[in-house]
C-alpha cells in the first residue's frame, strides 16, 4: 500500500523533471497527439490508433496486435546490413536496486519516441528515438509485494493507446498492477482505475491466496489493446513440483482502457455450470489452478476477436489430482473482444502432463489455400507443431487427427487415450527422443551418449513422464516439454508473401521423472524428481557427454513456412557453434557444420530480410567475442549480413523509420553483460 | 596452442603462453605475493580450487542458490542455468573475477551484497566442480587479484 507521501515522492522523483525534458523535444518533433489535432475534420467520435507498422512506427509489442513482427521497410538490406552502426545505446542498470541481466523487452516507437520497460523494478522509459536520450522515467517501488513477484524483472514490454486526445502507456508491474501513464509525461492517468492503477489481484472472481502481498499471480508480458479493451494475462511460478495441487487460477480479463473498469473475465478453468467444467472429473476444477496466459495474446481488431494461448494446469508433469481433459489447459481460445464470450477453442494437449504451455503469440495470417481465402491463425508451439486454424470458425485449415498415444503407469494418474496430431505443416523441431537423436560426431561419443540415454525412457511425443527408479528408467527424456520448440519470442509473419518464420530449440532436454514428494515438499501424490542415483551416474554439466550436448545438432533453427501450402520452405541452424563445442578436444580435426544455438531466437521480418540475434556469446576468430545480429534473405534463408553485438539477443528485435532512416532496436544481456537496448542504423552517406 | 603444461604446486604462479597472444609469458616460479602487474595466465583447467572448498560451496549452494538455480544447476523461472553450453559461452574467455563480481553485486536478488566474498568463492568452486573442471590442492581465494588471474575457459586448452 502506497501512502500519499510515497506517492508524492514518486511523483516528485520520477515525473516532475519530465516536462522540463520533454518540452523542447516535443517542440522539435511533434508527437502523435499534436499531429492528430492538426488533422482537419476528425469526427468528434475519436477513434483509437490503428496498430500498424505501415507508417514507420512500431506501436504494439509485435508491431501490430496480430503477432506479425513485420515492417515493410527496405532501407536496411542485404547490401548494408553488415555495415550497420550503433545509433544509440540505453543501459538499464540504474532503473532498479541492482542491474538486470535478463532484459527481454521489445520497445515500441510512436511519434519519434521509444517506450520500453527496463530494469529490475520494471521501470517505464521514454527515449528520443533518434538519439536514445531519456525523456522520462516512471517507476513503482512496490516494496514487499514487488519482491514477492512471481514474474519479476523488466518484463517483455508495454502497450500504447491513443484516441487522438489522450495518449497512454499501459503496463503491468511486477506486483501485478495495471498502471496507465500519460505517454507525454510519464505521469499516472489519475482518472484511470484508482489514481492510475488497477490492482489485478482484486476483482478476479477468486480470492488470491494467501494475501495481496505474496499471493501467487503475476504477469511479465505486454498488455494487448484492441479497440478500447486492454487484455491482461496471468502467470505463476513454474510448477514441476508445486507445493499443492490447489492454486490460484489464471483467469483472463479485459479492461476499459479509458477508465480501468473491468469489462469481462474469462474463466480459463470453468466454474460450475459453465461448459468444460465436466472435463475436470470429481469437481477437480474447484481446486486446480494455474491455466493462465503468460505469453503474448493476439487480437483481430477488425473481427473483434481475441486469441488466447493458455498454459498448463497445476502440476506440469502430473495430473493425478485433476483427472479428465482439463479445459482450457494448453488450448487456444477465441473470445469476443468486447464481451469475453467464448467463440471457439481447440485443445492441443488433452490432460496436460508435459508442460506444453502455449508459449508464443498466435499469428494472424490471411492466406489462400487451394484458391480460397482463409483468415487463419497459426500457433507455434513448444512441441514443434505449427497448428493452423480458420480463425473465424476454429476449424483446422489442414486436418488435425486424434491418434492413440502411450498410456503411462504413474500411481493415481489419468491418461488421455488420444492426442491431436496436425497433418500439415510438418513438425519443425525435435520433440520425442529416440537413439537416432543421440550425438554421433564420433562412434565413441555416440556410444557414450547411448549409454546415458539408455538409463532413460525414450519415445515419441506424448510419451508419458516415467516413474523414476534407481535402476532405470530415471525419467522420460524428451526435448519439447518446458523449453523446447518455440517459446515466448514467437515468430514473424509476412503479410505480402504469406511466409511465416519461427525460431525453435532442438536442444532443451526435458527430464520427465516422477517421484513421491519429500516430507513437507508438497501435498501432491507425485512431483517432478529423480530417484536417488548410485555413484557414477551421469551428472555434472547436466545430461551431456563430456560436456557436449546429448542430442545431435542443429541445436537451434529458424524455419520458414509457406502458409498458403502449409509447407516448410527452408530451415537453417541459427547462431554460431558454441565455443564449448567448437573447441572441444574430442572434436579436434572434425569439420562440424554450424550447429546453431539452443533457444528460441525472436525474429523480425522486413521487406527483404529475416533478422534475429544469436542467443549466446561466442568467440569465432577473426571476429571479437560477442553475439551476432544476423540478416537472412527471407526468400531463401541465405545469410546475407551480420553485426557484432556485445551480448546475446535477449528480447526480440523491432524496427522503425525516423527522419528518413531505418532503425533496428534489440535488447541484449546475459553473462557478465547487463541489460541494454541497442539501436542500429545505416551509416550516413558520404558527402564527398 | 601449446603452452608449458606444468602442474605447479600451490603457492606459485602458473604461467602459460596460451591462446591469447596479448598475455606474455613472464617466467616461472614467481612468488604468490608478486606485484599485481604480474600476468597470471591460469585458467579454470589449472586445478584452482580444492575438493573441500567445493564441498563447502555445495552446502552453501543447496542452502541459498538452488531454490532458484536448481540442484541440477539447470536454472528455472528467471534464474539462468549455471551449466551447459549457454553458461559456458557466456563466461568463456572472461575471468573468474567477473563471475564472482556478478554474483556479489546481484545475488541474492532480494538482498544483493549480503554474501561474503569467501562464500561466493566457495560456491564458484562448487560450480567449477559441477562443470567438471579439475580440483587441486588449495582453495580458490576471494581476492580480486586471484580471481582476475584465472580465465574461465569452456574447453580444455
Amino acid at each position: 500500500m502506497r501512502t500519499l507521501v510515497s506517492r508524492a515522492l514518486a511523483t516528485l522523483m520520477f515525473t516532475s523533471p519530465v516536462w522540463l525534458v520533454v518540452q523542447p523535444f516535443a517542440a522539435q518533433q511533434p508527437a502523435a497527439p499534436a499531429r492528430t489535432k492538426a488533422a482537419p475534420k476528425k469526427p468528434a467520435a475519436v477513434v483509437s490508433k490503428a496498430m500498424t507498422t505501415a507508417n514507420g512506427e512500431w506501436p504494439s509489442y509485435t508491431g501490430d496486435t496480430r503477432g506479425s513482427r513485420y515492417a515493410p521497410f527496405d532501407q536496411i538490406n542485404a547490401e548494408n546490413f553488415s555495415k550497420l552502426e550503433v545509433a544509440w545505446r540505453f543501459k538499464t542498470d540504474a532503473l532498479g536496486p541492482r542491474p538486470e541481466f535478463k532484459l527481454e523487452g521489445t520497445p515500441l516507437m510512436v511519434g519519434g519516441v521509444i517506450y520500453a520497460t527496463a530494469g529490475t523494478r520494471r521501470a517505464v522509459v521514454a527515449l528520443d528515438a533518434a538519439t536514445g536520450e531519456l525523456l522520462w522515467v516512471h517507476s513503482e517501488n512496490e516494496g514487499e509485494r514487488g519482491a514477492a513477484s512471481v514474474r519479476s524483472l523488466s518484463g517483455r514490454g508495454l502497450s500504447y493507446w491513443t484516441d487522438g486526445k489522450s495518449t497512454r502507456i499501459l503496463y503491468v508491474t511486477p506486483g501485478y498492477k495495471l498502471v496507465a501513464l500519460d505517454a507525454r509525461t510519464g505521469s499516472r492517468i489519475l482518472s484511470f482505475g484508482d489514481s492510475g492503477e488497477v490492482d489485478l489481484k482484486l476483482n478476479n472472481d477468486q480470492t488470491i491466496s494467501p494475501d495481496l502481498i505474496t499471493g501467487e499471480i503475476g504477469f511479465q508480458g505486454a498488455p494487448v489493446i484492441g479497440r478500447d479493451v486492454v487484455i491482461i494475462g496471468a502467470a505463476f511460478r513454474e510448477g514441476g513440483a508445486p507445493k499443492s495441487f490447489k492454486n490460484n487460477k489464471g483467469y483472463i480479463r479485459g479492461y476499459n482502457v479509458r477508465t480501468g473498469k473491468r469489462l469481462w473475465i474469462f474463466h480459463t478453468i470453468p466454474v460450475k455450470g459453465e461448459p468444460g467444467y465436466d472435463t475436470w472429473l470429481k469437481n477437480s476444477a474447484d481446486d486446480a489452478g494455474n491455466t493462465g496466459m503468460w505469453t503474448q495474446l493476439t487480437v483481430d481488431e477488425a473481427l473483434g476477436l481475441v486469441y488466447l494461448p493458455v498454459e498448463s494446469p497445476t502440476g506440469d508433469y502430473y495430473g493425478g489430482h485433476r483427472h479428465g481433459n482439463n479445459l482450457y489447459g494448453e488450448s487456444i481460445v477465441c473470445l469476443d473482444l468486447n464481451t469475453g464470450a467464448r467463440k471457439w477453442y481447440f485443445q492441443m494437449v488433452h490432460h496436460p502432463i508435459w508442460d506444453f504451455d502455449l508459449s508464443a503469440a498466435p499469428i494472424l495470417a490471411d492466406i489462400n489455400v487451394d484458391g480460397k481465402a482463409v483468415k487463419s491463425v497459426a500457433v507455434p508451439t513448444k512441441q514443434g507443431f505449427l497448428y493452423v486454424f480458420d480463425r473465424v470458425t476454429g476449424k483446422p485449415v489442414w486436418p488435425i487427427e486424434e491418434k492413440p498415444v502411450e498410456q503411462g503407469d504413474a500411481p493415481g494418474e489419468w491418461y488421455s487415450p488420444t492426442q491431436p496430431f496436425p497433418t500439415k505443416p510438418a513438425q519443425y523441431s525435435r520433440n520425442g527422443v529416440t537413439l537416432d537423436d543421440i550425438l554421433d560426431f564420433t562412434p565413441a561419443l555416440k556410444e557414450a551418449g547411448v549409454a546415458i540415454a539408455s538409463r532413460f525412457k525414450l519415445g515419441p511425443i506424448f510419451t508419458p513422464p516415467a516413474v523414476s527408479k534407481p535402476g532405470g528408467p530415471l525419467a522420460t527424456l524428451a526435448n519439447g516439454p518446458t523449453n523446447g520448440g518455440t517459446n515466448w519470442p514467437g515468430g514473424s509473419y509476412d503479410p505480402e508473401t504469406h511466409m511465416l518464420y519461427v525460431g525453435a530449440s532442438n536442444y532443451s532436454p526435458a527430464i520427465l521423472g516422477l517421484t513421491p514428494p519429500r516430507e513437507g515438499q508438497s501435498d501432491m501424490m507425485m512431483v517432478q524428481g529423480m530417484a536417488p542415483q548410485p555413484a557414477g551416474s551421469p551428472g555434472g554439466r547436466g545430461i551431456t557427454v563430456q560436456g557436449l550436448p546429448l542430442f545431435k545438432p542443429p541445436y537451434g533453427t529458424i524455419t520458414a513456412f509457406n502458409l498458403d501450402k502449409g509447407e516448410i520452405v527452408w530451415q537453417i541452424p541459427h547462431g554460431d557453434t558454441p565455443d564449448a563445442i567448437r573447441n572441444h578436444e574430442a572434436l579436434k580435426g572434425l569439420t562440424i557444420p554450424r550447429t546453431g544455438q539452443p533457444g528460441t531466437a525472436g525474429t523480425l521480418v522486413t521487406k527483404t530480410l529475416v533478422i534475429a540475434g544469436d542467443l549466446q556469446v561466442t568467440t569465432v576468430p577473426p571476429r571479437a567475442r560477442g553475439a551476432m545480429l544476423r540478416a537472412y534473405d527471407k526468400a531463401t534463408g541465405k545469410e546475407v549480413g551480420g553485426v557484432l553485438m556485445p551480448a546475446p539477443q535477449s528480447g526480440s528485435p523491432m524496427t522503425y523509420m525516423l527522419g528518413g532512416r531505418q532503425y533496428i532496436v534489440v535488447a541484449v544481456s546475459g553473462g557478465a553483460y547487463s541489460g541494454e537496448y541497442i539501436a542500429y542504423r545505416v551509416p550516413a552517406p558520404s558527402t564527398r | 596452442m601449446s603452452g608449458i603444461s606444468a602442474r605447479v604446486a600451490r603457492g606459485c604462479v602458473v604461467t602459460f603462453a596460451i591462446v591469447l597472444p596479448a598475455l606474455a609469458y613472464t617466467g616461472e616460479g614467481q612468488a604468490r605475493s608478486a606485484p599485481t602487474s604480474t600476468v597470471r595466465a591460469r585458467t579454470t583447467w589449472d586445478s584452482v580450487y580444492s575438493p573441500d572448498q567445493a564441498a563447502r560451496g555445495e552446502t552453501t549452494y543447496a542452502k541459498t542458490c538452488s531454490r532458484c538455480h536448481a540442484a541440477s544447476m539447470s536454472g528455472k523461472d528467471e534464474a539462468p542455468g549455471l551449466t551447459g553450453a549457454a553458461f559456458m559461452g557466456a563466461w568463456n574467455g572472461l575471468s573468474l573475477f567477473e563471475l564472482h563480481d556478478r554474483v556479489r553485486t546481484t545475488m541474492p536478488t532480494d538482498t544483493p551484497g549480503t554474501y561474503s566474498r569467501q562464500d561466493i568463492a566457495d560456491v564458484l568452486a562448487y560450480m567449477l566442480k559441477f562443470n567438471q573442471f579439475p580440483a587441486g590442492q588449495g582453495d580458490l581465494l576471494s581476492t580480486d587479484e586471484e580471481l582476475k588471474g584465472i580465465t574461465f575457459l569452456s574447453a580444455k586448452p
